[in-house]
């Protein structure tokens, strides 16, 4: 703690500087810029600097406010009243007020609007705008992922409220509260944010925020080692043996995090054969997970046991992994009727092989990689596995939103409230929702419900433990790894503080002395 | 001259050979799996190395021989196929039938070969088969005009006035006089058409278009080798050393061939 002191008091010394440009490299180009409907990273990551929310989360996973000033909390939870800043512009300049928030909520609850996330504000019973700056929202009942529901990024009403959401051209050139304002969009090229000189906590150090889109992970380290890029992603390889070098260190800064997602392999559940819960459990018990961990993540990670997090308290501890064995998978899979009758090497079910393909996005060689291990284990087993890798827009749009897949290779990125009814629950099967292998289990839909209509924690609690426990057993997905979350950042960039959040939840602190700027302008 | 000839065909019989022999040379399985060696540099146990999942290099290049070879091989032979009837039925008609031919020669010439290749597996799907199909029918074009060019020169010749005047059929003129006599100069075209077709299968299988994994092919191999270069050299060494000796080998081969028929 005194260490942490003793730096902000030395670096709060000298002003801070304007200026420079801080240049992300990504894998994948963003696919909307309308918050409520943005659902993959590369979106949710431009989404994030744009807009704001009512609230959000701080550096130590705590709820804190960001347009709410403040908020009480009445009827046991069932009524929230927030109260907003009254110094928040639209970047256009318009006023932002309380019928931007109930706008959002109109727009999300809207069965015209295709967005993933309207399941936790259909349970609001009504919004009420009791001044400009003050709002009054009464849930049905009892909600209780309610509050943490709104660090939903809210949209200007003046602009978008006679607009057709899946259609406007605000997805491509949106008007946030956020600290950057939009510039530019070249797709598959880049995207250009701009400080808002005019945001309400005080106007970014760093000038521009540009979004380089290099769909290939070596291209991308390139890109880095020439420093075109200042801040991405990098691979278990590149973290442990390609940054090592003296020049590395003395230009860049590794942080190793752990991260709040997990990697899967989704069956699509209305595939006859993925119907059988024993095949499913067979695969688990065919792929050796720490294998993958070795070989894919070079240990930066650990096994994923079912749909939440170990650190998180919705994590059932008596839960055990199912171990790698392969007697037992291929008891399972004769048991389930899948045996090789005509001693091809393959198994066989009325005369078909059971061979099936697992899609993946483009660009991820992490997911590559699993996809072989999995291959390759799979075949020891009998089943013949094919990989197809597909560019991410094709992969949402082609094969996930038309569940045109058999297994697919994926990662969930979740939140820190327990709350994934629109993961399992049966009724978010529909198109560009996210049960998208249309998982259907009557006692899992139940306690989803049960959990999320009470505060006590204790009942989440036994309710969560009970849906890891069904989830876990019945193996919609399997379960594969949480991978460590692996950045590097160029170190003229001063006051980044990782913290369990991440590194980016203070982006507008972050500063460069003139001397080392690099984007001069 | 020969010595060209000799150490070409020498080169093609032994990786062949090679090749044909995978898995009776290699100690280990191509898509086995080894968390203890990731990325070791060669040694005696792994004499190319390792891959980033263990897997021995050696082993997958051999086998990757076995694809990348077959698939220069047949594409070829699709091509000459195609290229001999369509040259030949040119060369002898001539007239509108040569024209139309040759025009869509033309036609096909125009097009950057390797950007309509990539253009058709994207729409088809990357497969070994379609790779094989998509080579040989956008590369007969050399081998069509060859033998329209033989033929053009030998129709005019004695020998085949003396069959025309015996009243032997166009089909057999063709088949038994006018083909066996121009086939030097397709043999030729046809080796160096194989270094080509494995070239572009290798492209193909770089960009993630070709080959699909875990199936190796040189090109496939090579893609590891860009994220990895400056921490395992042979990753992108012995793949690209094979694809070369390969290109060497056909090309003396063909050059060699090329010198004995002129």
């Amino acid at each position: 703690m005194g260490f942490i002191l003793f730096l902000t008091c030395a670096t709060s010394a000298y002003a801070k500087e304007y200026g420079d440009a801080l240049v992300v490299g990504s894998i994948s180009d963003a696919r909307t810029l309308v918050p409520i409907l943005a659902s993959d990273s590369a979106s949710a990551d431009i989404v994030g600097v744009v807009f704001n929310a009512l609230i959000k989360y701080d550096e130590n996973l705590n709820l804190v406010g960001d347009l709410a000033e403040s908020w009480e909390i009445e009827d046991g939870g069932r009524i929230i009243i927030f109260h907003l800043r009254k110094d928040v512009l639209w970047h256009d300049g318009h006023q932002f007020s309380a019928k931007d928030v109930e706008f959002t909520y109109q727009m999300l609850i809207d069965p015209d609007v295709p967005t993933p996330y309207s399941g936790d504000f259909e349970r609001i019973e009504r919004v009420e705008l009791i001044d400009d700056y003050t709002i009054k929202i009464v849930y049905k009942e009892i909600f209780a992922p309610a509050f943490s529901s709104w660090t939903m990024p809210l949209m200007p009403r003046h602009i978008l409220a006679n607009e057709d959401l899946s259609q406007t051209e605000f997805s491509r050139n949106p008007i946030g509260t956020g600290p950057y304002k939009f510039k530019s969009w070249r797709t598959q090229e880049k995207i250009e944010l701009v400080a808002n000189a005019d945001y309400f906590e005080h106007r970014p150090f760093i000038n521009r925020y540009i979004y380089r889109v290099i769909p290939d992970q070596a291209t991308l380290f390139l890109e880095l080692q020439t420093k075109n890029v200042d801040l991405t992603g990098l691979s278990p390889l590149q973290y442990t043996r390609q940054t090592d070098t003296a020049k590395f260190k003395k230009y860049f800064r590794k942080f190793c995090l752990p991260s709040f997602g997990y990697t899967y392999l989704g069956y699509n559940l209305t595939d006859v054969r993925f119907k059988d819960k024993r095949v499913r459990q067979a695969l688990n018990y065919a792929v050796d997970k720490n294998e993958i961990i070795q070989t894919v993540l070079l240990g930066l990670g650990r096994q994923s046991l079912g749909p939440f997090l170990p650190q998180s308290w919705a994590f059932n501890p008596q839960v055990k992994a199912m171990p790698f064995n392969l007697q037992r998978s291929r008891r399972l899979l004769k048991e389930a009727g899948w045996q090789d009758t005509d001693g091809d090497g393959w198994l066989d079910k009325n005369g078909q092989i059971f061979e099936f393909t697992i899609i993946t996005n483009q660009g991820n060689e992490q997911r590559l990689k699993t996809a072989e291990v999995i291959q390759h284990r799979l075949a020891g087993v009998g089943i013949r596995v094919k990989i197809k890798v597909l560019e991410w827009s094709v992969f949402l749009a082609e094969f996930i939103d038309r569940r045109n897949f058999a297994a697919v290779l994926l990662g969930w990125g979740i939140g820190i409230e327990p709350d994934n009814f629109d993961i399992w629950h049966s009724s978010k099967t529909g198109e560009g929702e996210f049960n998208f292998i249309s998982y259907k289990n009557e006692e899992v839909d139940r306690l989803l419900e049960e959990a999320r209509g009470t505060f006590d924690r204790k009942r989440r609690k036994s309710c969560y433990h009970r849906i890891h426990e069904i989830i876990y057993d019945e193996q919609p997905y399997m379960f594969l790894y949480i991978a460590d979350i692996l950045s590097i950042v160029h170190s003229r960039f001063q006051e980044i503080v990782p913290a369990p959040i991440g590194i980016r939840y203070n982006l507008i602190d972050w500063w460069v002395p003139r001397a080392q700027q690099r984007y001069k302008k | 001259m020969k010595v060209s000839l000799i150490i070409g065909i020498l080169i093609i019989l032994i990786l062949s050979v090679v090749a044909i022999f995978a898995p009776l040379i290699c100690p280990y399985e191509p898509s086995a799996i080894d968390q203890d060696s990731l990325l070791m540099s060669p040694s005696s146990k792994h004499l190319m190395g390792t891959d980033t999942l263990g897997r021995d290099l050696l082993t997958r290049i051999l086998y990757g021989g076995r694809i990348s070879l077959s698939i220069g091989i047949i594409a070829v032979g699709i091509a000459t196929v195609i290229g001999i009837i369509l040259g030949s039925i040119a060369g002898f008609y001539g007239r509108w039938i040569d024209s139309l031919i040759m025009r869509f020669v033309d036609l096909m010439l125009c097009f950057p070969t390797f950007f309509l290749i990539l253009a058709v597996v994207a729409i088809l799907g990357p497969s070994i088969f379609n790779i094989m199909v998509i080579i040989g029918l956008t590369s007969w074009m050399g081998t069509a005009r060859l033998i329209r060019a033989e033929i053009l020169s030998l129709k005019e010749r004695e020998f085949i006035l003396a069959a025309r005047a015996y009243g032997a059929s166009p089909l057999r003129i063709i088949l038994r006089h006018l083909i066996p006599n121009s086939i030097g100069p397709v043999l030729v075209s046809a080796i160096l058409g194989i270094a080509h077709a494995v070239l572009i299968e290798s492209g193909l299988s770089f960009l993630g278009l070709g080959v699909q994994p875990p199936i190796p092919s040189w090109g496939n191999i090579l893609i590891e080798a860009k994220s990895t270069l400056g921490i395992a050299w042979w990753l992108a060494l012995y793949p690209g050393l094979f694809i070369l000796i390969t290109i060497l080998g056909f090309n003396l081969a063909g050059e060699g061939l090329r010198q004995k028929y002129e």
